[in-house]
């Protein structure tokens, strides 16, 4: 008897065990569900997703090879965040079926008039009216329309022809999707997916902070085939930076070659400071007069900035921004910015003609006019002459940001064009930014030059340009003490 | 005889009156008052009363509280002892005086200080009671801090304990991990932002655990999201052995800390993240996908 009772409560025991354990496995798979029909595997989303990207539904983790999730093309990483039915009516029977039971669980659908924008009807309360009737059998029509009700307050007329209606279910959790999917079980559904742009735009900076070759082409490919601007704009600045960071490969050669993370400041150029100071990637003790590769991605990047360097001056990069920086090709000119601002790294001499187009055309906005300026100046002594030549313009701004530009570039050239326009024109702007462009070349001519200027103003005390010209040499007198 | 002892006990009392430290006495007055530079006065005051019998823990930590470099011409005697890690010093000499007196004091009011180097000064000193003092109940103060319900605490034990186990890992990292299981949202919130200050590799199992609760099945299991976004970070600082840890989060497409660990990822430049990162890339735009169900 006693050992009967053991033996029973040995094996309840047991079954407690087994049942515990089915139970605990059974949790711990929860958040996965296979497919057996569609022959995929779905995925709950975390629960904070929906309040952090205001995402919801399942995520496709796999689909069998052959099975119908595969052929109908699903992926791997696809967040299915609606199922769609759609129902064609034929009869008065076919909508009243179909509204009911679109109405049954959500109480939201959509209304397809012929000639009309789809209409969205949602009930406040499970079981009030849409207020709707139709007659007719192959082509349906609106009957009658209840006063007081959605159909009411919305665009319809008795007489309206009735296409078709369409369920639109929200899919919140894999438990919707079980039930939706096996309501529509007869039917042919849609399943709309959402891009997760938050994670693309992620790897996408990511990818321009990681300067590593490979990303070069996958970006390229969004900037130019993406729909949504944000991944766009994303993809550009990030290939900005990978262009900057291309520029510090012989930086990061002296770090490899001396195999230290610190060098002294002196050994290193003093464009190569600024720039590397702008990218943070170095932090520089004056005190001290070392350099230190900012770890850890600069002690990780060293070791692939040369190919990364071979990469962007392939030129494939030059030629896209190009393409860009024109206002025709690119509305969006925070993208034309970041082409402009590519070109001026990369100093492309095929560049000069396009850019010299940007700075002279009155339909582009003067900032990026200026910037225009800015990369030719970058590009240097070969953009002299289209620079010269743009400066014959009539238009002032072009001439301006010309001139300024040939003010940067320096050289004989470009100082003795600039001296003789001083020479011979009278219009107060123009006369300031030239005055301005000789003075940054400051050699003895424009010096000079300068000189003449001043005197020939001496007793006009308002003259604008006379103030200025006291200014400059103010300032030259203070930087050569 | 009787008359004797109460003579003896009278003038032990008056010579105690008399060697009360006056020094420290004024200090505190100043301290009080509204006077000019009343700080700098008060520290000589202090500084005078250390060279007193009596009362000296007091004189030691106001010494540590009150002194400051601002005081001296650069590079003399006094200005050397007014460093932070001298101060330091003398605030852990107040707490060889008195200890359960100025542990207390340390944890609960001297960190709370708005002055940085002031605080700076106290974790200097209680690095010092970490190393040659009561450790343990430094541990315990600190964990009553950490569990307090009040903000400044937390934070001020999280600071400390994040700092303490950059040395010793192996005493503080166990602490930490156990601290997960508080109650407390924000104890377990400061918990995690110290293991990523530690930065130990220990911490990882127990942080990747905390981030895939997120998809349990109950909301019990579930790790607030703040307290999970919290971890990825710390996954990042730890950077190392954590990176295969923040690829596998950049590759489950149902996890909300996606965007988080990739740029926790970003910082560490690592090449290994590459790859996850391009496959993100490719993954499909939104778009409507017709499906036979029948």
């Amino acid at each position: 008897m006693l050992e009967k009772i053991t033996r029973v409560d040995k094996s309840r025991y047991l079954m407690f065990i087994v049942s515990l354990f089915v139970l605990i496995v059974g949790l711990g798979c929860e958040n996965q569900y296979y497919d057996e029909r569609l022959q995929m595997r779905l995925q709950q989303l975390d629960s904070d997703l929906k309040d952090r990207w205001s995402t919801s539904g399942v995520v496709i983790l796999e689909t069998t090879p052959n099975g119908p999730a595969d052929k109908a093309q699903l992926e791997t990483g696809e967040l299915i965040s609606y199922v769609i039915a759609e129902y064609p009516i034929r009869s008065t029977g076919d909508f009243n079926s179909t509204l009911k039971k679109g109405l049954d669980e959500d109480n939201n659908l959509i209304l397809y008039l012929k000639d009309k924008p789809p209409l969205r009807i949602a009930l406040r309360r499970r079981g009030d009216k849409v207020g709707l009737s139709v007659e007719g059998n192959g082509t349906v029509r609106v009957k009658q329309i209840q006063p007081g009700t959605p159909a009411a307050n919305a665009d319809i007329q008795v007489g309206d022809l009735v296409e078709k209606i369409v369920d639109e279910r929200k899919i919140y959790s894999l438990d919707d999707y079980k039930k939706t999917v096996s309501k529509l079980s007869k039917q042919q559904v849609t399943f709309r997916t959402t891009e997760l742009i938050g994670v693309k735009i992620a790897a996408v900076s990511a990818l321009g902070e990681l300067g590593d070759t490979r990303a070069i082409e996958p970006l390229i490919d969004i900037f130019r085939n993406s729909t949504e601007l944000s991944l766009r704009k994303s993809s550009i600045s990030s290939l900005q930076r990978l262009v900057e960071l291309s520029v510090l490969n012989d930086l990061f050669q002296q770090f490899q070659r001396a195999n230290v993370n610190q060098l002294p400041a002196d050994s290193l150029q003093a464009q190569q400071m600024e720039s590397a100071a702008i990218l943070g990637l170095l932090t520089v003790d004056r005190a001290e007069n070392t350099a230190t590769l900012k770890a850890p991605f600069g002690t990780q990047f060293r070791h692939r900035s040369e190919a990364l360097y071979q990469k962007i001056n392939e030129g494939q990069l030059a030629e896209l921004a190009q393409e860009y920086i024109q206002i025709t090709v690119e509305p969006e000119q925070e993208i034309r910015r970041a082409c402009l601002a590519i070109l001026g790294i990369l100093k492309p001499v095929s560049a000069i003609n396009p850019l010299v187009a940007v700075l002279e055309n009155p339909a582009e906005i003067p900032g990026i006019r200026f910037q225009a300026g800015v990369a030719l100046r970058q590009i240097g002594e070969p953009a002299v002459d289209a620079l010269i030549s743009a400066f014959e313009s009539e238009d002032t701004s072009t001439k301006d940001i010309a001139a300024s530009a040939l003010g940067g570039i320096g050289g004989i050239k470009a100082r003795d064009r600039l001296i003789k326009a001083l020479e011979t024109t009278s219009e107060p702007a123009i006369q300031l930014t030239l005055v301005d462009a000789i003075a940054k070349i400051g050699d003895a001519p424009s010096i000079q030059a300068l000189q003449r200027q001043r005197q020939q103003y001496q007793g006009d005390d308002d003259s604008g340009i006379r103030i200025f010209l006291d200014e400059v040499f103010k300032n030259l007198t203070q930087e050569s003490m | 005889m009787k008359k004797i002892w109460l003579t003896f006990v009278l003038v032990l009392f008056c010579i105690g009156c008399g060697t009360q430290n006056e020094n420290l006495a004024k200090g505190k007055e100043l301290i009080k008052s509204d006077k000019r530079r009343k700080e700098e006065r008060a520290v000589r005051e202090f500084k005078l009363a250390l060279q007193q019998p009596t009362d000296n823990a007091e004189a030691y930590y106001l010494l540590g509280l009150y002194n400051s470099q601002e005081f001296y011409e650069p590079n003399t005697p006094d200005w050397e002892t007014a460093s932070i890690a001298e101060r330091g010093k003398q605030m852990f000499l107040a707490y060889q005086g008195e200890k359960g007196k100025y542990l207390e004091r340390l944890v609960f009011e001297t960190l709370r200080d708005d002055d940085l180097d002031i605080q700076n000064a106290a974790l200097d000193a209680l690095k010092r009671v970490y190393e040659q003092g009561d450790r343990k109940r430094l541990l315990s103060q600190l964990q009553k801090a950490i569990k307090s319900s009040d903000n400044r605490d937390r934070h001020n034990a999280h600071w400390v304990l994040g700092h303490l186990g950059k040395d010793d890992p192996r005493t503080i990292v166990p602490i930490l991990v156990k601290l997960l299981e508080h109650g407390r949202t924000e104890t377990r919130l400061n918990a995690v932002k110290a293991l990523g200050e530690v930065g130990s590799e220990d911490a990882i199992p127990a942080l990747a655990a905390l981030i895939e609760s997120g998809s349990a099945k109950w909301a019990r299991d579930r790790e607030e999201p703040e307290v999970r976004q919290l971890a990825v970070e710390a996954l990042g600082k730890i950077g190392g052995a954590a990176v295969p840890e923040l690829v596998k989060i950049v590759e489950n497409k149902g996890s909300s800390l996606r965007v988080d660990a990739i740029r926790a990822l970003a910082v560490l430049g690592d090449e290994k993240v590459v790859e996850p990162l391009l496959d993100a890339l490719k993954e499909q735009s939104s778009r409507d996908v017709a499906i036979p169900l029948n």
